[in-house]
């Protein structure tokens, strides 16, 4: 399974983007890493969850999951995301900030 | 400092003045309704005082914080854990929460007579512990919201403390709900930019006010502390040198840029809200710095005037130059200092600032106490269409 993540947005405004792949990680991190995407049941989310409300500081979230028979894009600012979504937005934010990408500058 | 407000340059009878305490924006309420009582009083009608009084009553509702825990959930705002007057809980971000938007609320109250975020006593509530490893903090569109940084991984990893920890954080946060009630610029581009910008303005005001600093001894570092000993750096933004905030093996360096030839269209944060900000802050801290003494008092009472009387949705950093420039100049004189120094801001990142003011200066009066009666002439206009 490939995943390419990319949050900007926030009190900071920086992009951090990179993809993972599951077949480069220690197979206990990938089994759970795919573990996450079937819990926050990804494939079928709708491909734009947007806010109904103004705001500031609000992280962007922007993902594409695919695997061999399937591929999903979606874009979220996370406030109307399903709670089951976050510990995989979470794990990416960790996993792209140490090697599998990172903080985008400009 | 309020005179500028007086009635005696303001002939509009009392049931326009209501009109407009009925419809106005919270700034017009504000000067109509001083307006009304100075006329009473002038006439000694103590029945138009008393009714004002109510109406007074009714525009101030006052401080009245309530703090949530979202207990690392997602669900707003989450358990109550503090209202208004109730003592301290023991939880440092709950504290911290209360706190902070009790000393946002008094400056705004204090220093530029408005009563909480939509200037009628809005229930300022905040939630914390919001997420878990959430590196953030934002405004709902209702409410403030605080994560806990990196509080998930080990010490030795995490990047951020929790946002509840920089006062001039939380003071960014409430005045997006400020700057919502006001100009409601348009948060994307330029527009944006400058929302960003006036969030981190008053946001820094806040804080320097709190710790009694002038222009030339404050920091003007945004989050100061947010960014943990992990990471090379003093904070997340300086308003005195964009771009030097932090230059960080994983976190990168500050992209802010200080000059608008260095303004950045990017493909994300809405257009570059957070980085492009750095031209407009940059501009108010050397206004500031060049004028000297407390920021809050003069130079952020202009920006303070340009937000809820002057800019618009839409309006453009040029627009912000033009209007800073010329409410300095109803404010306090044209070719005051303080004009020069809104203009020397300007200068130093690239823009050419405009007087457009009115045309009511140099006229050997009293300029500064004009103001006042304009936005209250134009919102009569509007009210009648």
């Amino acid at each position: 399974m490939r995943i390419y993540f990319e949050r900007s947005g926030g009190f900071m405004g920086l992009r951090l983007a990179g993809t993972v792949d599951t077949d480069g990680l220690p197979a206990e991190d990938a089994d759970s890493l795919v573990e996450m995407v079937e819990s926050a049941d990804f494939f079928n989310l709708p491909a734009q969850l947007l806010p109904d409300t103004e705001g500031g500081d609000r992280f962007q979230y922007k993902l594409m999951v695919e695997d061999e028979a399937r591929r999903h894009s979606i874009e979220t600012d996370g406030s109307s995301v399903p709670a089951s979504l976050w510990p995989l937005l979470r794990r990416l934010t960790i996993l792209t900030r140490a090697g599998h990408g990172g903080f985008d500058t400009n | 400092m309020s005179n500028h407000y007086h009635s005696i340059f303001c002939i509009l009878p009392p049931h326009m003045l209501q009109e407009i305490i009925e419809h106005g924006t919270p700034m017009q309420r504000r000067m109509a309704l001083k307006n009304l009582t100075i006329g009473a009083q002038v006439r000694g009608r103590r029945h138009d005082l008393t009714q004002f009084a109510k109406l007074q009553e009714e525009a101030a509702g006052g401080l009245n914080r309530t703090v949530f825990d979202a207990q690392h959930g997602s669900a707003l705002p989450g358990r109550k854990v503090r209202g208004e007057g109730d003592p301290p809980v023991g939880d440092p971000a709950v504290e911290e929460a209360y706190d902070g938007a009790g000393i946002t609320y008094q400056m705004y109250k204090e220093v530029y007579g408005r009563d909480s975020i939509d200037g009628r006593g809005m229930p300022l509530n905040s939630t914390v512990h919001y997420q878990k490893g959430y590196d953030n903090a934002f405004w709902n569109g209702e409410q403030m919201v605080y994560g806990d940084g990196d509080e998930d991984l080990p010490i030795s990893e995490r990047l951020f403390n929790r946002f509840s920890a920089s006062l001039d954080i939380m003071a960014h946060e409430l005045t997006h709900g400020v700057i919502q009630a006001e100009a409601g610029l348009v948060y994307r581009d330029e527009p944006g930019a400058l929302n960003e910008s006036m969030a981190d303005v008053f946001g820094s005001l806040v804080k320097q006010r709190s710790l009694g600093q002038d222009a030339r001894t404050a920091d003007w570092i945004i989050g100061a502390g947010l960014l943990t000993s992990n990471v090379n750096g003093v904070g997340l933004r300086s308003m005195k040198a964009p771009g030097t905030a932090y230059d960080d093996p994983v976190l990168g360096k500050d992209p802010q840029p200080s000059h608008m030839a260095d303004y950045k269209s990017l493909p994300y944060d809405n257009g570059g809200v957070h980085i492009n900000s750095g031209i407009p802050n940059h501009a108010f801290y050397v206004a500031a710095y060049e004028l000297g003494g407390r920021s809050w008092e003069k130079m952020g009472k202009i920006w303070y005037v340009a937000l809820c009387d002057k800019l618009n949705r839409t309006s453009q950093f040029q627009a912000a130059a033009d209007i800073t420039l010329a409410v300095a100049g109803d404010l306090y004189g044209r070719g005051s200092l303080e004009q020069g120094a809104v203009a020397k801001g300007w200068q130093e990142v690239g823009i050419v600032a405009q007087d457009s003011g009115g045309g009511d200066g140099g006229s050997g009066g009293t300029p500064s106490e004009l103001p006042g009666c304009l936005p209250m002439v134009k919102a009569i206009m509007r009210l009648r269409g």
